[in-house]
């Protein structure tokens, strides 16, 4: 699995956020520019904290396996249906 | 046709009788003759995801009575699952050889719990000795059903749920390898966990 990470450079605040979060340090912090930097993709574990965490949704991930929400009530679902 | 009866018409035009309830044979999205296994899939499903309600409000009052009780009493009832389900296991030392046999005794329980190993890029084995002997590994899980039934109720991770993962691998992997081990959560992501699997050698 070869994830591919993204930062989009002119959403992104320099909050640091996403450098905390990551637990494999994907991230690093450029004190020059002040915006976050994608140094290590290879060690990306595709956990999405970033993703979710990301204020300005910078932050951008493909190439990932997304786990299945088997978990939706299949009543709700079939109660939908008909609005569908 | 007086007042009253005419009354009587309206409302029975206004209400129509219910039509019979009739179950609908599934026959699947293209109406092949795979349907009965999607009928038989959606019936597990259903059971799972009663069991999941369950589970998940049992952690949840337990986590409120007994604070971080709970955690040990989760670790408990997971480390014993575990250690039974593992007993009849053949031993090794092995540490990739015992997570092979977790995965297939998980497996042969239809337990749908995937996890893999995972080493850094600047690490140069997958296994790591510390200075005291223990041996560690990461492990990442992608499909959790413990995330799912968190995610599902809005639950918070790390609880007490985490920990019967914990223990369930801990009594697996002491009933193979006959040494201490640990699993810690690490990281507690959205799609993805990372824990740290500790393995302690047999003097400490």
């Amino acid at each position: 699995m070869s994830v591919q990470v993204t930062i989009r450079e002119e959403a992104c605040r320099g909050c640091q956020m996403c450098v905390d979060v990551c637990p494999t340090k994907v991230f690093t912090y450029d004190d020059a520019a002040a915006k976050a930097r994608v140094s290590g993709v290879e060690d990306c574990i595709a956990c999405l904290s970033c993703v979710y965490l990301c204020p300005s949704m910078a932050i951008n991930e493909a190439g990932y396996t997304a786990v299945k929400n088997f978990y939706r009530d299949l009543d709700f679902s079939r109660r939908m249906e008909r609005f569908l | 046709m007086n007042r009253t009866n005419r009354r009587r018409s309206r409302s029975r035009r206004r209400t129509p009788p219910a039509p019979a309830v009739q179950e609908k044979e599934y026959k699947g999205h293209q109406g092949n003759t795979r349907g009965h296994h999607v009928k038989e899939m959606e019936a597990t499903r259903t059971t799972l995801q009663e069991t999941m309600t369950f589970m998940t409000a049992l952690a949840y009052g337990m986590e409120q009575m007994a604070d971080r009780g709970a955690n040990g009493m989760a670790f408990v009832a997971g480390k014993k699952l575990g250690a039974k389900l593992a007993e009849t296991s053949q031993k090794t030392d092995d540490i990739t050889q015992a997570l092979d046999t977790v995965r297939k005794l998980l497996s042969a329980n239809h337990c749908n719990w995937g996890f893999e190993t995972f080493k850094r890029k600047a690490q140069p084995t997958l296994i790591t000795k510390g200075a005291d002997g223990a041996e560690k590994l990461e492990l990442v899980f992608r499909d959790c059903m413990i995330r799912q039934s968190l995610f599902r109720y809005g639950h918070v991770q790390k609880g007490s749920m985490c920990y019967m993962m914990y223990g369930f691998f801990s009594g697996a992997l002491e009933a193979i390898l006959g040494r201490r081990a640990v699993l810690e959560v690490t990281h507690a992501g959205q799609n993805a966990c990372l824990k740290c699997l500790t393995v302690h050698s047999k003097e400490s």
